[in-house]
C-alpha cells in the first residue's frame, strides 16, 4: 500500500516536473538561442518481493536540453559568412547609390567643362566664353570634391563601425567569460546541466560569430575556450582578452584592429586573419572597394589636371605670355597649388619616430598615363636583417617592385616605376623605416582651378609660320609652296628659343636652309626637299609642314604670334583631350576611366548581393535543420501539456484509490 | 520531420519580405522610368550609358560648332560678295572712262566716285564680326588689318592665320581667310608677266607720245619663261620718217641693252617691222621665252613698253592707280593705264570670287556634316534609351504578378499561423 502510494507520488512528481518543463518550453518558444528541454524519466529500481520484482515508480533523472553540437555549429559557420556578406553589401550599397544617378556623378560636370573649352575654341577672344570655361572648370572641381567628400564620410563611418564592432566583441567575450565561471560552478555542484546558462552562453557565441569567426574548444569542466583568427585566444576559462581599435601604424587615418596579449602589448592583426563576420566585412570593403574607388577617382582628377596643364603650358594667353598651369594639384609639401608635377602623399610609419620633412622620400607622378590605382609601401633596410637598400611593394597585388633592393645615397633617385619617380629622403633613414605612398588617394580632394583671370586662358599658340611676303625683293614667293600653321612640341616647359624668328629659305626647288634670325645662327645649311612629299621641319621646340612646290628664293618665316587673339590652335588641342586615351597606359579617356569606376562598383555590388542571397538561403536551411531538432513546436507542447495533465490526474486517482484501500483496511478492525 | 513554431513564423515573414522587396524595386523602376536604378542592376549597361552620353554631348557640341562656323563663314561671304560687287562697279566705271568723248571734268567726277568706292573697300576689308573681332586680320583679331599710311599705300597689319573649328570628331574646317590672301597677294598682269607703258618716276605720268596700246600678253610655255634669267624686258620702237610711208620697227631688249632676238646690243634699224595689232612673238628661238604680246595703234619714235615678271599688287594700289590715272592722264596714256587697271581689277575680282567659292564649298560641307550629326544624335538617343529605359509593358505585368505573389504569401501566412492546438484546449 505504501508502495502504491509511493508509486503514485512519484508519478505525481514526474508529471509536475513534466508540466513545469513544458510550461518553460512554451514560455521560451521565442527566446533566441533556446533549445527545448525534455525530462528524462526512468523507472525506479524494482524491489524483490516474494511475488517477484516490483517496480517502484518513476524517477526524473534530468532535464535534458535537446541539443546537437554539429547542427548548431553548422548554423554558426553559415551565419558568420552571411554577416560578412551582408555587411559588405550594406557598405558597398553606399558606393552603389553614390554613382547611381548619371546626372549626379562626374560625367555631366566633365562634359560641361569641355563644352566650355569648345566655346573658347569657337570664340577665342571673347571674354564671356573664357569666363564660362573657367566657371565650368570650377563646377567640375566642386563635383570632384563633393564625390571625394562622400568617400571621406563613408571612411569615417567605417572607422566608427569598426570601433563599435570591436567593442561588441569585447563585450561578448566578457560575458562568455563570466558565464563560463557560472557554468563551471553550476556543473561542479553535480546536479545536472544548467541548461539555461548553457543556452545563454551558446547564444552569446552565436552573436560573437556574427561579428567575427570564432572557434570553441569545450573544456572538461564545462568552460568554453574561445579563439579567433589565427588562433588568438579571446576567452580562456573566465579570463577574457581584449581587442583594440586604434589608428594604423601605416596610416593614422585608418582604424585597424589590435590584440592585447598578456602584458599590455598590442599586436596589430593582419586583415587576412579577420576575413569573416561583420568585422571582416568592414575591413574587406575598405581595402578592396573603398580604397580602390577613391584612388580611381583621384587618378581621373590628377590625370585630367596634369594632361590639361601640360597642353595649356604650350599655349599663349591674351597677354602674349606663354600659358601657366591651369589646374592646381598637390605638390611635394603636401599643399595644393599650381604645381607643375603632382606629388604623391607620403605617410611615414608611426614607428619611424621621425616626422621632419627631409626624413621622408619624395614621390612625384611623372607619367600620369602609367599610374595605377594601388598604394605602395617603401621600406629601408641597412642590411642587418635583410638585404640592404630600399624595397617597394605594390599593395594591390603584393608585387615586390625593387628586387634586389636599391641602394642610393640620400636625396638621390631610387627609381621610376608605374609612372612614379621615387627619390630617397635627404636624411639617411634608420633600419626598418617604412613609408606608405598614396599616389592618387587625395587627387579629387586637391584638384583646384589656378587661373581666374580670363586673359590667362591660353587658347592661342605662341608661334605662327607664314609665307614670307617680302621675299624676292618685296614681291613675295613665286612658287606654290605652303607652310602649316605650326605646332609646339610637347612636353612643357616650352623651348627657350621657341619664339625666335626663324627663316626657311629655298636655295633651289629641292633644297632649303634654316636660319635663326634672332641669334643669327644657321640651324641647317641645306636640307633636301621633295615637292611630291613635302617635309616636316622641327627646330627650337616647334614643328611645321612644308608642302607644294616652292621656287628658288621663296622663303617662309616662323616667329612669335604677337597679338594673335583670334588664334584658337591651343584651344582646339585642349578640347581634343576629352576623347584622347590619356590614362591607364593609354587605354582609357577620362570619361571611360570614370565609367570603369561605376561599372566595377556595380559588378562588385551585384557579386556580393548574389552571394549574400545564396548564403542567406544556406543560413535559413541550416537554421531550419537546427530548429527542427531543438525548436519548440507549440502544438507539440500543447499535446505534452495534455499528456502530463492526464498523467497527473491518473497518478492522483491512483493515490486516491490507494488511500481508499487503506481506509478499507482500517475499517476491518472495527 | 519536426518543424518548430518559430520556423513557421520566420519562413512566412521571410518570403513576404522577399516579395515586398521585389515589388518595391519594380515600383521604383516604374516611377523613374529607368531600368537601371543603380549600377548593380546592369554594370556594363550603366558604364555604357555614361560613354554614350559623352558621345551624345560631344555631338551636340559639334552641332553648336557648326552653327558658329556657319555664321562666321556667312559673315565672310557677305563681305566677299560686297567686295565682288564693288570691283564689278569699279570695272564698269573704268570701262566708261575709256570713252574718248569724256573730257577732263567728266573724268574727274568719275575719279571722285572711285575715291568713295576706295574708302568703301577699305571699310569692308576692315569689317568686324558682332564681337569686335576683325574678319580679315588672320589671328590678330583685335588689330585693324588694313591701315593707310599715305594715300594709296595700304599696309596689312594682320597675319596669315586661318582659324579652324572642330565640326566633327575628325574634321577641322577653316572659318576665316586671312586678309593677305583676299586683298594683298594678288598677282598683277596676266599672273606671270606684266606689260606697261613707262611713266615719269616722279610725276607718274606716261611718257610715251604715240598712240600705241599694249595688251596683257599671254604665256605660251610657262616652263620656258620660268627659266629666263633676265625677266626685265623693254619693247622699243623706231619710226623712220625718211621713207614714205613711214616704217616703224621694234626691238625687245633686256636689262643690259642687248636685243633678245640677236643677242647683240640693240641698234637701229630694229630687226622687226611693226604692224598695228600683230603679235610680237617671243616663242621661237631666238629667243625661246614662251611668251607673246601685241601692240596696236601708232607708237611714236622712241616710245617704249616694259615687260616684267608679275609681282604681288594689292587691290588698294590698283584702285589708287586707277584714280590717279583718271585725274592726271588723258589720251593714250590714260588708255594704257585703263588697260592695266582693268587687268588687275579682273585679277582682284578673280581672287575675291575664288575665296568666296571656297567659303561657299566650306559652308556646303558644314551643312552635310551637320545633317550627319543630326542623324548621329538620333542614334545616340536610341542607344541610350535601349540601355536605360524601362519596358513599361513588361514592368507593369511584373508588378501585377508580384502583387499577386505578395497577396498570396500574406494570406497563406495568416491562415497557417491561425492554426494552433491551443485554440481547441
Amino acid at each position: 500500500m505504501s508502495g502504491a502510494l509511493d508509486v503514485g507520488i512519484s508519478g505525481l512528481r514526474a508529471a509536475q516536473i513534466g508540466l513545469t518543463v513544458t510550461g518553460h518550453n512554451i514560455t521560451n518558444a521565442s527566446t533566441p538561442g533556446y533549445h527545448r528541454q525534455e525530462i528524462v524519466q526512468t523507472a525506479n529500481t524494482p524491489v524483490n518481493t516474494g511475488a517477484g520484482f516490483l517496480g517502484t515508480g518513476v524517477n526524473v533523472d534530468s532535464v535534458k536540453r535537446v541539443y546537437d553540437e554539429f547542427l548548431d555549429l553548422r548554423v554558426q559557420t553559415a551565419q558568420t559568412q552571411s554577416s560578412y556578406l551582408e555587411t559588405f553589401s550594406a557598405q558597398i550599397s553606399q558606393l552603389n547609390n553614390m554613382v547611381a544617378d548619371p546626372n549626379a556623378g562626374l560625367s555631366p560636370a566633365l562634359q560641361q567643362f569641355f563644352q566650355g573649352v569648345h566655346d573658347v575654341a569657337a570664340n577665342p577672344a571673347s571674354v564671356p566664353s573664357r569666363q564660362s570655361m573657367i566657371s565650368s572648370a570650377d563646377a567640375m572641381v566642386t563635383r570632384f570634391q563633393a564625390l571625394n567628400q562622400r568617400f571621406v564620410e563613408i571612411r569615417e563611418g567605417l572607422n566608427a563601425q569598426v570601433t563599435a564592432s570591436v567593442d561588441m566583441i569585447n563585450s561578448y567575450a566578457r560575458q562568455v567569460a563570466e558565464l563560463n565561471n557560472r557554468v563551471v560552478i553550476a556543473q561542479a555542484s553535480g546536479s545536472g546541466q544548467p541548461n539555461d546558462l548553457l543556452d545563454m552562453r551558446d547564444n552569446l557565441i552565436s552573436e560573437l560569430n556574427k561579428e567575427i569567426n570564432v572557434t570553441v574548444v569545450r573544456q572538461s569542466d564545462g568552460a568554453y575556450n574561445v579563439s579567433m583568427g589565427m588562433g588568438q585566444a579571446l576567452v580562456v576559462g573566465s579570463q577574457p582578452y581584449i581587442l583594440t581599435a586604434q589608428p594604423s601604424l601605416d596610416d593614422p587615418s585608418r582604424i585597424d584592429v589590435g590584440y592585447q596579449a598578456g602584458g599590455g602589448q598590442v599586436f596589430y592583426l593582419q586583415r587576412e586573419s579577420l576575413n569573416s563576420g561583420n568585422l571582416g566585412g568592414l575591413l574587406a570593403f575598405r581595402a578592396e572597394s573603398l580604397d580602390t574607388a577613391q584612388n580611381s577617382l583621384g587618378r581621373v582628377a590628377i590625370g585630367l589636371a596634369q594632361t590639361f596643364n601640360d597642353q595649356h603650358r604650350l599655349g599663349q594667353d591674351l597677354n602674349d605670355a606663354i600659358g601657366d598651369v591651369f589646374f592646381n594639384v598637390m605638390g611635394p609639401s603636401g599643399a595644393s597649388g599650381p604645381n607643375a608635377v603632382p606629388s604623391a602623399k607620403i605617410i611615414p610609419n608611426v614607428n619611424n619616430n621621425d616626422l621632419t620633412p627631409g626624413a621622408s622620400p619624395t614621390v612625384t607622378l611623372s607619367d600620369v598615363s602609367k599610374v595605377t590605382t594601388s598604394d605602395y609601401n617603401l621600406s629601408y633596410s641597412d642590411g642587418s636583417s635583410s638585404p640592404a637598400g630600399y624595397s617597394l611593394i605594390r599593395l594591390s597585388d603584393k608585387a615586390s617592385l625593387f628586387t634586389p633592393p636599391v641602394v642610393v645615397a640620400p636625396g638621390a633617385q631610387i627609381g621610376v616605376v608605374d609612372g612614379l619617380t621615387i627619390t630617397a629622403p635627404t636624411t639617411a633613414p634608420a633600419n626598418g623605416y617604412s613609408w606608405q605612398i598614396q599616389p592618387t588617394r587625395y587627387g579629387a580632394r586637391d584638384i583646384g582651378v589656378a587661373i581666374h583671370d580670363t586673359a590667362k586662358v591660353a587658347a592661342a599658340a605662341p608661334i605662327i609660320s607664314q609665307i614670307d611676303n617680302s621675299s624676292h625683293g618685296g614681291t613675295g614667293n613665286i612658287g606654290t609652296g605652303t607652310i602649316s600653321a605650326g605646332v609646339v612640341n610637347p612636353p612643357p616647359p616650352t623651348n627657350a628659343a621657341l619664339q625666335n624668328k626663324v627663316t626657311i629659305a629655298f636655295i633651289d626647288a629641292t633644297h632649303f636652309s634654316v636660319t635663326d634670325n634672332t641669334t643669327s645662327t644657321v640651324l641647317a645649311a641645306s636640307v633636301v626637299y621633295s615637292p611630291t612629299t613635302g617635309a616636316t621641319v622641327s627646330y627650337n621646340g616647334w614643328t611645321t609642314q612644308l608642302n607644294g612646290a616652292p621656287e628658288t628664293g621663296d622663303s617662309f618665316t616662323i616667329g612669335p604670334n604677337a597679338k594673335g587673339v583670334a588664334d584658337n590652335r591651343n584651344a582646339l588641342l585642349l578640347a581634343g583631350l576629352q576623347t584622347e586615351n590619356k590614362l591607364a597606359g593609354g587605354t582609357a579617356s577620362f570619361q571611360s576611366a570614370y565609367s570603369q569606376i561605376v561599372s566595377s562598383i556595380g559588378v562588385k555590388t551585384r557579386d556580393i548581393n548574389v552571394t549574400a542571397q545564396a548564403q542567406a538561403s544556406l543560413v535559413k536551411q541550416s537554421q531550419m535543420a537546427q530548429q527542427s531538432l531543438s525548436g519548440v513546436n507549440l502544438d507539440e507542447e500543447a499535446a505534452n501539456l495534455l499528456r502530463y495533465q492526464q498523467a497527473y490526474e491518473a497518478a492522483g486517482k491512483m493515490m486516491q484509490i490507494a488511500s481508499s484501500m487503506f481506509d478499507t483496511l482500517l475499517a476491518l478492525g472495527q | 520531420m519536426r518543424i518548430s513554431t518559430s520556423t513557421i513564423f520566420d519562413l512566412g515573414v521571410a518570403s513576404i519580405q522577399q516579395q515586398t522587396t521585389t515589388l518595391v524595386k519594380i515600383q521604383q523602376q516604374l516611377a523613374t522610368g529607368r531600368r537601371i536604378l543603380t549600377p548593380e542592376d546592369d554594370p556594363v549597361g550603366a558604364a555604357r550609358v555614361l560613354e554614350v552620353s559623352q558621345s551624345k554631348a560631344l555631338n551636340q557640341q559639334y552641332d553648336v560648332n557648326t552653327g558658329s562656323a556657319t555664321s562666321s563663314l556667312g559673315m565672310e561671304e557677305t563681305a566677299l560678295e560686297s567686295v565682288g560687287n564693288l570691283i564689278q562697279d569699279v570695272r564698269t566705271i573704268a570701262i566708261n572712262a575709256g570713252n574718248p568723248t569724256l573730257d577732263h571734268n567728266n573724268l574727274a567726277s568719275l575719279a571722285t566716285d572711285l575715291r568713295g568706292r576706295y574708302q568703301e573697300l577699305l571699310g569692308i576689308a576692315n569689317s568686324t564680326d558682332g564681337n569686335g573681332q576683325h574678319l580679315f586680320a588672320g589671328y590678330k583679331g583685335s588689330t585693324q588689318p588694313f591701315s593707310e599710311s599715305s594715300p594709296g599705300t595700304v599696309a596689312y597689319n594682320g597675319d596669315q592665320g586661318q582659324r579652324l573649328m572642330q565640326i566633327s570628331p575628325s574634321r577641322q574646317i577653316a572659318v576665316s581667310d586671312a586678309g593677305s590672301d583676299v586683298f594683298m597677294q594678288i598677282k598683277n598682269g596676266n599672273g606671270t608677266f606684266v606689260t606697261a607703258a613707262p611713266v615719269d618716276p616722279v610725276t607718274k605720268i606716261s611718257t610715251n607720245t604715240g598712240t600705241g596700246l599694249i595688251n596683257t600678253g599671254n604665256v605660251i610655255d610657262p616652263v620656258k619663261w620660268a627659266a629666263v634669267a633676265d625677266k626685265n624686258l623693254t619693247l622699243v620702237f623706231n619710226v623712220d620718217n625718211l621713207v614714205i610711208p613711214s616704217v616703224t620697227t621694234y626691238d625687245v631688249t633686256d636689262t643690259s641693252g642687248d636685243s633678245v632676238f640677236t643677242g647683240a646690243p640693240s641698234a637701229v634699224p630694229y630687226p622687226h617691222t611693226y604692224t598695228s595689232g600683230s603679235t610680237i612673238d617671243l616663242t621661237s628661238a631666238p629667243p625661246d621665252y614662251g611668251i607673246q604680246f601685241a601692240v596696236e595703234g601708232a607708237p611714236a619714235n622712241g616710245d617704249t613698253f616694259t615687260i616684267k615678271a608679275s609681282t604681288n599688287e594689292n587691290i588698294f594700289t590698283t584702285l589708287h592707280n586707277l584714280i590717279t590715272a583718271l585725274e592726271t592722264e588723258s589720251g593714250t596714256g590714260l588708255a594704257n593705264k585703263l588697260n592695266t587697271a582693268l587687268t588687275n581689277l579682273d585679277n582682284s575680282l578673280d581672287r575675291a570670287l575664288t575665296v568666296r567659292a571656297s567659303v561657299g564649298s566650306r559652308m556646303k560641307e558644314i551643312e552635310s556634316v551637320k545633317s550627319t550629326g543630326e542623324d548621329l544624335a538620333l542614334q545616340y538617343e536610341q542607344t541610350i534609351s535601349n540601355l536605360q529605359d524601362l519596358d513599361y509593358a513588361k514592368a507593369i505585368s511584373d508588378l501585377n504578378r508580384q502583387q499577386v505573389g505578395l497577396e498570396a504569401a500574406q494570406k497563406s501566412f495568416m491562415k497557417i499561423q491561425g492554426l494552433s492546438l491551443f485554440n481547441f484546449i
